[in-house]
C-alpha cells in the first residue's frame, strides 16, 4: 500500500478508534526493526510496560528486544511534585524483557513526576544521545497530550517534539485517536504521513480496513484495504478490496472538507 | 477579463482560473492533509522558474531538504527556486539565549540544501515568530524582486509562530504586507475533515480548494474554486489526479458516471437545478469511463449540491 514501505528518519502518524489495532501495527513496525538487527524503541504512555507485553505475549511474538520508556503515570501523590529536569533523571529505559510485574520502581512510588510532551522530549534527548535507535515508537500522543497541563504550549511542544525525532534521524510512528473531523491537530499535518485504522460495526460483526490518508514523497494505494488481526498479529490484504457494505459506513465518515 | 494573467503551471487549472491568477495577488491553496497542496505550489514556483522569474519558497512545517526529494520523484529540478527555511527549531525547555531568525539564517537555492535535517544548534535556538517571518521578507523583497512567493504552510504559522492573543490581527496584517509588496502569493492552508470559514479565506484574493472523497473507485481527487476576486472562473468540480509529472487537472466533468438521473431527481428535490458551466472550457461530453460504481452513492450527489451552491 505504500509502495514499498515507510521513507526513513522521517515522522509519521497511526490513527484509528479504540480498538483499531494501532498498538499492534506499531509493535510489528518495532519487531521487524528487531528482526533487521536495527534498535527500536516503545515510548508507553497508554498502558504500563507489563501489560503490554503480556498482550504481545499472546500474540506469540518475542519482543525482548524491543527497548522501552515507561512513561506510564503513576498514581498522582499529591505532595510537592519534581520539576521537570529530574524526571529525565528517574525514567529509565529498559527492554520490554525486563518488564516486570511491578514494573514501578520504589523511587517513582516516592515521586510521582509530572509527565508532558516536554519532559518526554528531554527523556528521549537523553535516551537518543546514548544509544541510537531507527525505530520509535509513542503510543499514544493523545494521552501525552491530556497529560501534558499547559495546553497552551501543546502546539508548539508537539512541533518541537517531532522535530526533534526527525533531526535525530528516528523514523517515528506515533499513534493519535481518530481526529476530530472539526479540529486540525497538529501532528496530522505535521507528519509526513498518516495510516488510518478503521473498525466499524457491518451488520452484527465489526469490519476493519485501513487507509492511507497522506504520504509525502511517494505513491500509495488510494483504496481502503481489509485488515484482519489473527494469532500472528495484523495482516493486511492489498489486493483485496473491502465489502461493499463496510465501503458504504466509510463514505459515511469521510466528508467533504468544508 | 484582466490581461496578463500568470501561469499555474498546473495543466488544466489555469482554463478553470479563466487564464491564471491576477499578478500581485495573495491566494490561498487549501485542502485536507494528503490533497497535494505543496506539490500544486511547487508547480506554480516551477513554472516561475522556468520562465525566468525569481521565485521563493518559505518552508514552514516540512523541512525544506525532504520537499526536495519528495519533488526529485516527480523528476523536477528545484535548482533554480530559492528557499528560506523558517522550520522552527526544537525547544531546549532550559533558558538558552534565543537568536533572532532573520538574522541567522539566510534564503538559498533548493540545490545548496544539505541533504540533512538542519539540526538544531545545541546552544541557542533561534526564535521564529510572525513578526521575523515578515522582516525576512521584506528584506528579501528590497535585494531581489520576486514575482512568486509560497507561504508552506500559512496554518504552520498560525499554530507555531504567532505568540500573542491577537491570531487574527497577526494574519491580517501578514495578507496586508504580502499585497504591500505586490508579489504573487501562493498560501496553502490545512483543512481540519470538516472545515469552517477562517480569517485566511475572507483576506486572499482567491481560493483553489483541494477536495478528496471516497468513491467506489476508491479515493477520488478533485479541485474547485471557491473564490476568485477580479475574474470569472470555473464553478464546477473538476477531478484531479496527482500523477508522476505531478498534479494535472482534468476538465470533463467529474462525477456524471454515477447515475446521473437520481442525481438530477436529488437536486430538484433541494430546489436547485445543476448551474450551467459558465467558463466550462468546451464542456466536453464526458469521457469518464464507466466504471462498475454502486448506484446509490451518498457522496457524488452531495458534491454537486455543494458545487450548486456557491458559498
Amino acid at each position: 500500500m505504500l509502495n514499498g514501505g515507510l521513507i526513513p528518519g522521517r515522522p509519521y502518524v497511526i490513527s484509528g478508534t479504540t480498538g483499531a489495532g494501532k498498538t499492534t501495527l506499531a509493535i510489528q513496525f518495532l519487531q521487524q526493526g528487531v528482526r533487521q538487527a536495527e534498535r527500536a524503541l516503545l515510548v508507553a504512555v497508554d498502558e504500563p510496560p507489563s501489560e503490554i507485553r503480556e498482550n504481545v505475549r499472546s500474540l506469540g511474538w518475542d519482543v525482548g528486544k524491543i527497548r522501552i520508556l515507561d512513561v506510564h503515570p503513576s498514581a498522582k501523590a499529591f505532595n510537592k511534585r519534581v520539576s521537570l529536569v529530574e524526571v529525565a533523571a528517574q525514567r529509565s529505559v529498559g527492554s520490554l524483557r525486563e518488564a516486570g510485574p511491578n514494573a514501578k520502581t520504589e523511587a517513582m512510588k516516592q515521586a510521582s513526576p509530572e509527565i508532558s510532551i516536554q519532559s518526554l522530549q528531554l527523556m528521549l534527548k537523553q535516551e537518543l544521545q546514548e544509544s541510537r535507535y531507527s525505530r520509535l515508537v509513542i503510543d499514544s500522543l493523545t494521552s501525552l497530550k491530556k497529560l501534558s497541563q499547559n495546553m497552551e504550549d501543546t502546539n508548539n511542544s508537539i512541533m518541537s517534539l517531532l522535530r526533534f525525532v526527525s533531526e535525530s534521524n528516528v523514523t517515528g510512528l506515533v499513534i493519535t485517536d481518530l481526529p476530530d473531523p472539526t479540529v486540525l491537530e497538529p501532528e496530522i499535518f505535521l507528519c509526513r504521513g498518516e495510516i488510518r485504522l478503521h473498525k466499524r460495526m457491518v451488520g452484527n460483526r465489526a469490519e476493519r480496513c485501513v487507509t492511507v490518508e497522506k504520504f509525502r514523497g511517494s505513491d500509495h494505494d488510494l483504496l481502503p484495504r481489509p485488515v484482519t488481526i489473527t494469532d500472528s498479529g495484523i495482516s493486511i490484504d492489498a489486493k483485496r478490496k473491502i465489502s461493499k457494505a463496510s465501503l458504504k459506513m466509510l463514505q459515511a465518515f469521510t466528508q467533504f472538507s468544508r | 477579463m484582466i490581461k496578463d494573467k500568470i501561469k499555474t503551471g498546473t495543466p488544466g487549472l489555469d482554463e478553470m482560473l479563466d487564464g491564471g491568477l491576477i499578478p500581485g495577488r495573495t491566494y490561498i491553496v487549501s485542502g485536507a492533509s494528503g490533497t497535494g497542496k505543496t506539490t500544486l505550489a511547487m508547480q506554480f514556483l516551477l513554472e516561475g522558474a522556468m520562465h525566468g522569474e525569481r521565485v521563493l519558497y518559505i518552508a514552514l512545517d516540512e523541512p525544506p531538504n525532504e520537499v526536495r526529494k519528495n519533488m526529485m520523484n516527480l523528476g523536477w529540478d528545484l535548482a533554480t527556486i530559492q528557499v528560506f527555511d523558517a522550520t522552527p527549531d526544537v525547544m531546549s525547555y532550559d533558558k538558552t539565549p534565543v537568536r533572532d531568525v532573520s538574522t541567522e539564517r539566510a534564503v538559498t537555492y533548493f540545490k545548496e540544501l544539505p541533504d540533512k535535517i538542519r539540526i538544531t544548534s545545541d546552544r541557542s535556538p533561534a526564535d521564529i515568530s510572525i513578526n521575523t517571518v515578515q522582516e525576512m521578507l521584506k528584506q528579501e523583497m528590497k535585494v531581489r524582486k520576486y514575482t512568486r512567493v509560497v507561504v508552506d504552510s500559512l496554518t504552520s504559522l498560525r499554530y507555531f509562530y504567532i505568540k500573542t492573543s491577537e491570531e487574527n490581527a497577526s494574519m491580517i496584517s501578514f495578507f496586508r504586507l504580502l499585497s504591500d509588496l505586490g508579489v504573487t502569493t501562493l498560501a496553502t492552508v490545512q483543512l481540519p475533515e470538516i472545515a469552517k470559514p477562517d480569517v485566511e479565506a475572507h483576506m486572499a484574493r482567491g481560493e483553489i480548494r483541494l477536495q478528496r472523497w471516497l468513491d467506489g473507485r476508491g479515493l477520488m481527487r478533485g479541485v474547485t474554486i471557491e473564490k476568485y476576486r477580479g475574474s470569472c472562473h470555473d464553478s464546477q468540480l473538476r477531478s484531479m489526479k496527482i500523477t508522476a509529472d505531478g498534479i494535472v487537472v482534468k476538465l470533463s466533468t467529474t462525477e456524471k458516471t454515477v447515475t446521473e438521473k437520481e442525481d438530477e431527481d436529488r437536486s430538484k428535490d433541494a430546489g436547485q437545478s445543476r448551474q450551467p458551466d459558465r467558463t466550462g472550457p468546451q464542456a466536453q461530453p464526458v469521457a469518464v469511463p464507466q466504471t462498475p460504481t454502486p448506484p446509490a452513492l451518498p457522496s457524488p450527489s452531495s458534491i454537486e449540491q455543494k458545487v450548486a451552491k456557491p458559498v
